[in-house]
């Protein structure tokens, strides 16, 4: 029976599968082939740099680059953020690492921890700006005294609101977070009718705005203390701050209480006109609707406290130069594309300048960034975002499946074992 | 058979036998011949699944993480992994969670798949014509398109089933249950198909003297299928329940797309996502090894019964 000869096989393949997919990326060792003759840089950005606004500054790099590099090809490989680490794995695995590699600052230090890049410390004097580099984002890209980052550039999260809605509801801009708070009241009263409208479009289990209210209250996500990560989640302070983000959200966003900021994008929600504001990075600008361009404006997160900002995720990228790249060249693209002529073009399309030297305080995600936090500095944080654990975290407070406490005691451990682990 | 055959009249009357036929080339070269048709086979299936089973094992005994993935290189420390995920709690947790997900996915789909099969019998030909293309189109639908298609409809912002029911906003993936239960649906009606046909073949099989015998000495319905149909259907019920345990029991795709992976955690993990998250995403590939022997154990001992059942069947044929 031939059914029956097809069937077993799938059998094999499914009992096998797994232990492939192992293997494959693991097993194989082939050493690093000799990048000395290399004629092309491949360099791997995200997919962010493809926008129209973006591009033209990566093929002005490129063209800047091979004026000193004739005959050197420059292949720009777009990557997304959830894969590309696991792309990296396997490159590193294989021996094909590209030469330059963009990584989000929270990724950067389990990397630097396991030596998968070249050390530029003898390089640093010479990158465009390195004297005034953004401080949060050059100690990303730093391990043990050592530079393997270059800051490229940094991103805030502020308010982008419609400013008919707010006019319509007689509502200035809030100068704190209570403000705020009566403010998403007086929008939910006067547009609530319509299904599924949010004053402040906020998804639930979005960890870098519940965490700006932790950090706002005096909280943090986890401290150290003698040598070892402790978390700090179930502190007076920090359970302030969750607090307060439950009472915000309960009042402000009618989004999933267990959705994420990928499913819907808060931006999609916001261009079909149900969503008063949102809180996200400030390109969110990009894409709020054609209807809405216009009656669109940016405001900064209010703290609690009156006459601050609420100190916001400071979200950024490094380039770095994996192990087996031709460093020279490798370098000398990163010059080319973190250039000062690179990084007023970067600004001009809402980006955070990675020198201060180009600081401009009129900009609202520029005075957002006044005030940050940033995760641990653990090799293990980025396993403590793969995890998922603050995300389950909010979605038990939020729900009301654990109190406040019970879930902030539960993520704590898990994170105190995390970013302690060998 | 005797214990001592040197003494044994009849094994020394074969070996007598045997000298009087000498082995001539030919007959050797035809007694050969089974295995050097099997060669290729062992040798493909020696290269493809041998060497990266014996790399995983290996893999599995070493620390091997981010590190070592970059100095090509483990380090042997023995049976560490396997005491690290063998005390891991979430381990256990994931694979209770495993077997019940795959319990209740198999039943639903044996028992709504022979429901479907044994409507289909029934029905007039072009109903049955339309049902079957259906159920093709279901079988043929790969499993990332019908994700997104079953997302779509069941999102929380704008989903087309809150809106037929009426619910409002419900959030369908608010709790493990409810987001295993999501993809329980998916899975299920996707494995309904090969269920259905196959039954449907098997049910050609059951001889209409039969039924309508019982039929006269007044049987109902049920009592039909239970001592006349069931029997007959038993040896393809028993492949089928094998085989979607196998199926079902590793199952990633559709679980890790549905659910998202900014919502897998502990408190949801199957298995494929387990080993995925702790091989790939914490790079310790050394555990991860682990995990797949470990979960390649569990179904080799499910396929144990399923190979068995094969080898019966051929022998009974």
């Amino acid at each position: 029976m031939k059914g029956r000869i097809i069937a077993r096989r799938f059998g094999l393949i499914a009992v096998l599968a797994a232990a492939l997919a192992i293997a494959a990326s693991a097993g194989a060792s082939v050493s690093a082939p000799d990048r000395a003759a290399a004629t092309t840089v491949t360099v791997w950005l995200q997919t962010d740099a493809q926008a129209d606004n973006w591009a033209p500054i990566v093929a002005a790099a490129n063209a800047q680059f091979q004026q000193t590099h004739p005959g050197v090809t420059v292949d720009v490989q777009y990557q997304t953020w959830g894969t590309h680490l696991q792309k990296f794995d396997a490159t590193l695995a294989g021996g094909s690492s590209p030469d330059v590699i963009e990584m989000g600052n929270t990724e950067m230090t389990k990397y630097m921890a396991a030596g998968a890049f070249q050390d530029l410390s003898s390089d640093r004097a010479s990158f465009p700006n390195a004297s005034t580099w953004l401080k949060g984002l050059a100690a990303s890209g730093t391990y043990n005294g050592h530079l393997f980052g270059v800051p490229y550039y940094a991103g805030s999260r502020v308010v982008t609101y419609r400013t008919d809605l707010f006019k319509q509801a007689g509502i200035k801009v809030p100068a704190t977070l209570a403000e705020f708070t009566s403010d998403a009241k007086t929008l939910a009263t006067k547009f609530g009718s319509k299904k599924g409208f949010s004053p402040v479009y906020i998804a639930g289990t979005d960890w870098y705005i519940a965490m700006s209210f932790v950090y706002d209250y005096g909280g943090s996500i986890a401290k150290t203390s003698g040598g070892k990560w402790v978390g700090n989640l179930t502190s007076a302070k920090s359970l302030a701050g969750l607090a307060a983000y439950k009472a915000f959200f309960d009042a402000a966003s009618r989004a999933s209480k267990t959705t994420d900021e990928t499913r819907p994008n808060p931006y999609d929600v916001y261009a079909q006109g149900l969503a008063a504001s949102m809180i996200g990075p400030a390109w969110f600008t990009c894409c709020v609707g054609k209807k809405y361009t216009t009656s669109t404006g940016q405001f900064v997160m209010p703290s609690h406290t009156p006459g601050q900002v609420m100190p916001g995720f400071l979200g950024g990228s490094d380039l770095a130069v994996p192990i087996g790249a031709d460093k020279a060249l490798a370098v000398d693209w990163i010059k080319a594309y973190t250039s000062t002529q690179a990084e007023k073009a970067l600004e001009a399309i809402g980006n955070i300048p990675n020198t201060t030297s180009l600081f401009n305080p009129t900009k609202v995600n520029e005075k957002a960034a006044s005030r940050s936090w940033f995760v641990p500095t653990s090799k293990n944080w980025v396993n403590v975002e793969n995890e998922n654990i603050l995300r389950n975290m909010l979605a038990q407070i939020l729900t009301g499946k654990l109190t406040i406490k019970q879930a902030a005691i539960a993520a704590s451990d898990t994170i105190s074992s995390i970013l302690n682990a060998k | 058979m005797t214990g001592l055959p040197v003494e044994s009249p009849t094994v020394a009357a074969e070996s007598l036998e045997a000298r009087r036929r000498p082995l001539t080339r030919g007959r050797a070269l035809r007694a050969s011949v089974p295995y050097a048709l099997i060669l290729p086979v062992a040798a493909a299936i020696g290269a493809i699944l041998g060497y990266p089973l014996y790399n995983l094992v290996k893999l599995s005994f070493e620390r091997y993480g981010l590190f070592e993935l970059i100095q090509h290189r483990g380090h042997w420390i023995g049976l560490h992994n396997y005491g690290s995920v063998l005390h891991d709690h979430v381990f256990w947790a994931t694979v209770l969670r495993t077997v019940v997900f795959t319990a209740v996915n198999v039943g639903l789909t044996i028992v709504l798949g022979t429901l479907i099969a044994l409507l289909l019998v029934r029905v007039s030909t072009w109903v049955r014509i339309l049902l079957t293309s259906g159920l093709v189109l279901v079988w043929s639908m790969p499993a990332v398109v019908a994700v997104q298609l079953w997302y779509w409809m069941t999102n929380f912002q704008n989903g087309v089933v809150n809106y037929v029911l009426g619910l409002g906003q419900h959030d369908w993936y608010a709790s493990p249950t409810s987001q295993l239960g999501m993809v329980t649906t998916l899975i299920v009606w996707a494995a309904i198909p090969f269920v259905v046909v196959t039954v449907y073949a098997g049910l050609a099989q059951v001889p209409a003297e039969l039924v309508e015998a019982a039929e006269i000495d007044g049987a109902r319905p049920f009592r039909i299928f239970r001592d006349v149909t069931f029997p007959i259907l038993k040896p393809i019920l028993l492949i089928l329940t094998s085989l979607s345990i196998i199926w079902d029991f590793g199952v990633f795709t559709q679980p890790y797309l549905l659910i998202g992976d900014a919502h897998v955690n502990s408190s949801n993990f199957l298995m494929g996502i387990y080993l995925f998250k702790e091989a790939y995403r914490t790079s310790d590939f050394g555990r991860g090894a682990a995990i797949s022997v470990l979960m390649i154990g569990m179904v080799a001992v499910l396929s144990v019964f399923y190979v068995r059942k094969m080898l019966k069947l051929g022998d009974s044929e």
